[in-house]
């Protein structure tokens, strides 16, 4: 029975072998099929763009790349399986299966948070992209779409992680959160549009595509810096609560 | 409960934890060393909560608790020593029982996980290549599956909150047999229970818990002298309630007796030596004997006159 245990520290193995759990709690059919369907309706969008034969592509492309996937599809997809990569193992209490284990706390939070993102990408980042790319509205804004995507992706994750883990029913604060902040408040205050991810992700999108800044837009560098930040300060949360709240 | 000189493997001290208004813990004290020790109370006395804040899952609201000398809250590398049965019964339903494991084994960072996994899961008697899913295994097996990845990591500490649960008569034996031997070997085995016959197979000592509050701690032996030599109350049925009440309070054994219903309800420290002279009263009284009942045999009335004693 005797097995030494290795003095504590990370590890890549240890750290993919807690990614791998969380992919596989968060991946449900039912989820991956219902937000496919939500993905590909990008895809269809674009299509439908592509068929139109308007002369005005980089304009509907573009608000296939602002209206559907920033504002909705990727901050929406992330919510779901982001809030269930560590709510879910909270709320049914085998969370104690990974917390009870020599491992830092921040590796926990980093693994949600992964998993989240790996999972988010191919379900709404990708369909997005090719969904830009068919439209014809040029490389460009497939080129937006792809780092407004996966920028906004991050965040959210990051974000949505945490929210997951210190909230019940974190759908719906995360929709709250989505429609009066993201869409309401930072649509139509500029102190608000800073501190937005969509905002910023968005502001970020337009320059690679090279389209005109949209309303209420920050420079492209800031578009950049603050989604990152975002992350950073939300892993940091979520490894706080990790270490100091309670584990159900 | 440790040697003289030694350092316990638990130190509880003045401990309590609330949620809100409600006190799930109150002011408790106590030491657990090497061997087994069951925590012995009725559902919702806390168990759990103790359980959870001795694996630093949870913060004490006020005192403190030292594992192997350390804040198991603020030390995570401490759960290398330490092995724990949670009572809830979900898992991570998709795996199957060698990657369950195996995923506690490489966590804990031990060099051949496949092979303490297995080691793990032969120890609990369930077999290691099944290809369900753990969402298919029965109450019974769960239980054992949690005992399984609490012992890959050959903790120095187990804690098992109520790990007989849902098992067969056998495989409980089984257990109970693999408890005593981790236990001899050298291990602090702390299991919990509201079942008084499974602690007392476990022959080890004991600490009751009920309403949050220690009520008792000691061998199982001093315990069960403490148990048995409560008050009782008996329901005694009979024709003639009024004769065989002033019958039996002038044998001595009776503290109190009431007529209620027709019945007679005594109180009586020594529940054998009442069972033996009531027929014999009777006799004397001219009383046709219906019915002796004890009312307060129960788990609960005994944790309910430990409580009161307090």
């Amino acid at each position: 029975m005797k097995a030494t245990a290795a003095p504590p520290n990370f590890t890549m193995a240890t750290f993919m072998t807690v990614w791998k759990v969380f992919v596989r709690s968060i991946a449900t059919r039912l989820r991956v099929a219902g937000l496919s369907l939500l993905g590909l309706g990008a895809v269809a969008l674009g299509l439908a763009i592509h068929l139109s034969h308007s002369a005005n592509r980089p304009n509907a492309a573009w608000s296939l790349v602002d209206s559907f996937g920033l504002s909705l599809l990727i901050p929406v997809v992330a919510l779901v399986f982001a809030s269930a990569a560590l709510g879910d193992v909270a709320e049914d209490g085998t969370l104690v299966y990974l917390w009870l284990r020599p491992l830092p706390r921040w590796q926990l939070a980093l693994g949600a948070f992964g998993a989240s993102v790996t999972v988010v990408v191919p379900v709404a980042v990708l369909p997005l992209v090719v969904g830009a790319a068919i439209s014809g509205g040029g490389w460009r804004i497939a080129g937006g779409a792809a780092a407004g995507g996966l920028l906004a992706t991050v965040a959210y994750s990051a974000v949505f992680c945490g929210l997951g883990l210190r909230v019940r029913r974190a759908l719906a604060w995360g929709l709250a959160y989505l429609l009066i902040w993201e869409q309401a408040v930072a649509r139509v205050s500029h102190g608000a549009a800073r501190a937005s991810i969509f905002i910023n992700t968005r502001s970020l999108a337009a320059h690679v595509a090279q389209h005109p800044p949209p309303t209420n837009a920050v420079a492209w560098t800031t578009g950049l810096i603050f989604p990152l930040v975002v992350t950073v300060v939300a892993l940091a949360l979520t490894t706080r609560s990790l270490d100091r709240g309670e584990i159900t | 409960m440790t040697s003289p000189g030694s350092s316990p493997t638990i130190a509880v001290r003045q401990l309590s934890k609330w949620f809100g208004s409600v006190v799930a813990l109150s002011d408790l004290s106590f030491d657990i060393g090497p061997g087994v020790t069951a925590l012995l109370g009725p559902n919702g006395a806390g168990k759990s909560t103790l359980f959870r804040v001795l694996c630093g899952l949870a913060n004490p609201s006020q005192g403190t608790v030292r594992i192997f000398d350390e804040n198991p809250r603020a030390n995570p590398d401490l759960t290398s020593r330490i092995g724990i049965a949670p009572q809830q019964e979900r898992l991570f339903e998709r795996q199957t029982i060698i990657e369950f494991v195996r995923l506690a084994a490489t966590l804990h960072h031990i060099p051949d996980p496949d092979r303490a996994a297995l080691l793990a899961i032969e120890t609990v008697e369930l077999d290691p290549a099944d290809p369900r899913p753990l969402a298919a295994y029965s109450k019974g097996m769960r239980q054992r599956v949690k005992l399984a990845q609490a012992l890959v990591n050959d903790p120095d500490l187990l804690v098992l909150d109520e790990p007989l649960e849902g098992l067969d008569p056998r495989q409980r034996l089984r257990t109970i047999e693999l408890f005593r031997r981790l236990g001899d070997e050298g291990k602090t085995v702390v299991v919990s229970s509201h079942v008084l016959e499974e602690v007392e197979r476990f022959g080890s000592r004991i600490l009751v818990i009920t309403q949050g509050r220690l009520v008792a701690e000691g061998p199982f032996s001093a315990i069960r002298d403490l148990m048995d030599d409560r008050p009782h109350r008996l329901r005694v049925g009979t024709d003639q309630p009024l004769a065989l009440a002033a019958g039996l309070l002038t044998t001595g054994l009776v503290t109190g007796a009431r007529i209620k219903d027709g019945w007679i309800e005594v109180e009586t420290s020594d529940s054998p030596a009442f069972r033996r002279s009531v027929a014999v009263v009777a006799r004397d009284c001219e009383a046709r004997l219906t019915e002796v009942r004890a009312l307060d045999d129960d788990l609960e009335s005994v944790f309910a006159y430990l409580v009161g004693r307090r």
